[in-house]
């Protein structure tokens, strides 16, 4: 039995539907993001399950036990707010208290919950301060504690890392992950940056314009993606439409590929740029590689890495190399290598996630 | 110009800079000198008034002093218990106010709701119409009612003058608390009295200390609707002191000493606030009106 079972969720504004039917199951322990581009329902569908929104249809248990019906005081739940939601008139402490005290918790273990809270947040010292007081960091992890001396069935996460700058959301984010390894709370966190989601989660569940579009591993949603969404929002990605017959697929230019599954006649397939590989055209690749000639377009260095544009035939290509010495510069004739066992998308182009597809190049 | 050591960045407007130490001097010298001309000034001049004994025209200071007038006044034994009165009244407008007005403020700060605008005009509606409209209105009610010449009747009437203030100042207060502080608190197992209790009181206090000041000095200081429903039964400060004016000979000596004790409670009152409470509480609250 999942710890959290979420069946068939929907929420309606008036006539619009802004949550299609959503389930979802959450074992004990596991960490699950909810990733999707902003409006998608990611957010709808925590405050749900928390209950400070009320669904339209659906039901929804915690531990084997309903909740749906209850009040969110009644469904051992908590929750740490995007805005973080610090009681603004109450010292830390009193902060972290509070939901002991509305439990009716007794004292002493109060004070052992707050003294492992404080500590595991590394909060000890400023337990007198004011939220006002706190540095955005701080009145994080302060938010943090405050939920988990509940000690609660499940933990949500409302965006938390998303009001703060990009090197402290870093630092944040792994220790939120060891926190999770230690305290072993099942936990549900919504977010719209991938890398978060990425980094930290056992399972992705990919939403777009209120539906659920695929769940499953980072691992998996990226290497191997089957919707053309998830494909385009985890990362980048370029979607091809290819003829398959079994196991090996014809792209637009004449090339032939790997597929990982079969498939017969025209399909679509996704291929990340750093899967592809980039050869200066001379005569020693020109053989192995199996390309037809492909022209250079544009180049940006990123870093670790320079993401190339490349021209093959009417298609533009994303493609990004690590390492080497020198960039290739636009207008060089390069070959280019495709890895074996691609993966194959399941719709063929007519999906309704397209138009948020983001990052996707797409090759019609 | 200290403006001048600012970068033209575009993220410090002029009007945006700082005070210096050596903007001190002229600031302080500024404030002081309005509350002079504003506060003191038509004080000292209401004090020579009430003491003067004649003041012609040329002359600067009165020519000959009194007492008379003021020991007429503080010796009528009326006069401390229609203060007494006046007092008990204010405290039970104050607090009568503040119970009625916090949950049509917290609808009103607080939910989404049809025809919202004339609910709000229709809680200014007893500051837009003459109190003594309101009071001829009321009092035809009450007097069927059987309120009429009596204390609850005078409270009655005086909380029709004081709640638009109390509703406007709440409301503000109340508009301020996130949405996501009342959730949290539900997440952490508050139920809809201990969120009123530890959260949405606590963080309406600017608003509700603001409010009562206004209720209280509002009620002390009520004329023509207590007048009309009240007196002569019912004798508050105000009513007392309105009776010593005299239209039939010079009114400034009397109407200086009348607005002197008017003004004292009204000063105790804001004083002890200033002393009890946080500056920022204060200006929190009152910046709302």
């Amino acid at each position: 039995m999942s710890m959290l079972e979420i069946t068939d969720i929907t929420k309606d504004y008036g006539a619009s539907r802004a949550l299609h039917p959503v389930s979802l199951c959450v074992e004990q322990g596991e960490f699950v993001t909810i990733l999707g581009p902003s409006g998608c329902g990611k957010s709808s569908l925590l405050r749900i399950v928390m209950g400070i929104s009320e669904q339209s249809g659906g039901e929804i248990r915690l531990a084997g036990k309903r909740i749906d019906m209850l009040p969110p005081e009644r469904r051992d739940i908590a929750m740490v707010f995007q805005s973080y939601a610090l009681f603004p008139h109450m010292t830390v402490e009193q902060n972290l208290r509070f939901g002991l005290r509305m439990k009716n918790v007794p004292k002493a273990e109060q004070q052992t919950r707050i003294a492992h809270a404080l500590d595991i947040c590394t909060l000890s010292g400023l337990t007198s301060r004011m939220p006002r007081q706190l540095s955005g960091g701080q009145q994080q992890r302060v938010a943090l504690a405050r939920a988990i001396v509940m000690q609660p069935n499940l933990l949500l996460f409302d965006e938390p890392l998303s009001n703060l700058d990009a090197k402290l959301r870093d630092t944040l984010r792994h220790e939120l992950v060891a926190l999770h390894r230690r305290i072993g709370a099942t936990s549900v966190y919504v977010t719209h940056d991938q890398a978060e989601a990425m980094a930290m989660s056992d399972r992705i569940v990919v939403m777009n314009a209120g539906r659920v579009i695929e769940i499953g591993t980072p691992l998996e949603l990226y290497r191997s993606p089957k919707q053309a969404f998830t494909a385009g929002f985890l990362g980048q990605t370029n979607l091809l439409a290819v003829t398959a017959s079994g196991r090996r697929a014809q792209l637009p230019w004449g090339q032939t590929v790997d597929l990982a599954t079969e498939a017969i006649g025209p399909a679509r397939i996704s291929v990340r740029p750093e899967s592809i590989g980039i050869h200066p055209d001379d005569p020693r690749t020109r053989d192995t590689g199996l390309s037809a000639p492909a022209t250079v377009t544009g180049v940006s260095f990123m870093g670790a890495s320079a993401l190339y544009t490349v021209s093959i035939g009417d298609t533009l290509l994303k493609v990004s190399h690590a390492g080497g010495d020198a960039l290739i510069e636009p207008g060089r004739t390069v070959a280019l290598t495709f890895p074996s066992r691609l993966p194959v998308l399941e719709d063929r182009g007519e999906d309704r996630g397209r138009e948020d597809g983001g990052h996707a190049a797409e090759a019609a | 110009m200290t403006s001048i050591a600012y970068p033209a960045t575009g993220l410090t407007s002029p009007r945006k800079r700082r005070f210096t130490r050596e903007d001190r001097l002229p600031v302080a010298i500024g404030l002081y000198v309005s509350l002079f001309l504003a506060i003191a000034l038509p004080l000292g001049l209401m004090f020579l008034w009430s003491i003067a004994d004649g003041w012609p025209p040329p002359h600067v200071l009165p020519q000959s002093y009194t007492t008379a007038r003021w020991a007429g006044v503080l010796g009528d034994d009326g006069l401390l218990r229609a203060a007494l009165n006046s007092i008990l009244i204010a405290i039970v407008v104050t607090f009568a106010t503040a119970v009625i007005a916090l949950p049509t403020a917290w609808a009103m700060a607080r939910f989404p709701f049809r025809l919202k605008r004339a609910v709000e005009i229709f809680i200014l509606a007893p500051i837009i119409i003459p109190g003594i409209v309101v009071a001829v209105g009321i009092g035809q009610v009450f007097l069927a009612l059987g309120l009429a010449y009596s204390v609850a009747g005078v409270i009655l009437v005086q909380i029709v003058g004081t709640l638009p203030l109390m509703i406007r100042l709440m409301t503000a207060a109340l508009e301020t608390i996130p949405d996501d502080l009342i959730h949290a608190a539900r997440s952490l197992g508050a139920n809809t009295l201990g969120i009123v209790r530890h959260i949405v009181l606590p963080l309406a206090v600017p608003g509700l200390l603001a409010g009562g000041l206004m209720s209280f000095v509002g009620s002390f200081e009520e004329f023509d609707k207590s007048f009309i429903v009240g007196a002569p039964v019912v004798e508050t400060l105000p009513i007392k002191l309105y009776m010593y004016l005299d239209p039939y000979s010079m009114q400034l000596p009397l109407a200086s000493i009348v607005s002197f004790l008017l003004l004292l409670p009204a000063l105790i009152v804001f004083v002890i606030a200033g002393r009890v409470l946080r500056d920022d509480l204060m200006a929190a609250g009152m910046g709302k009106i």
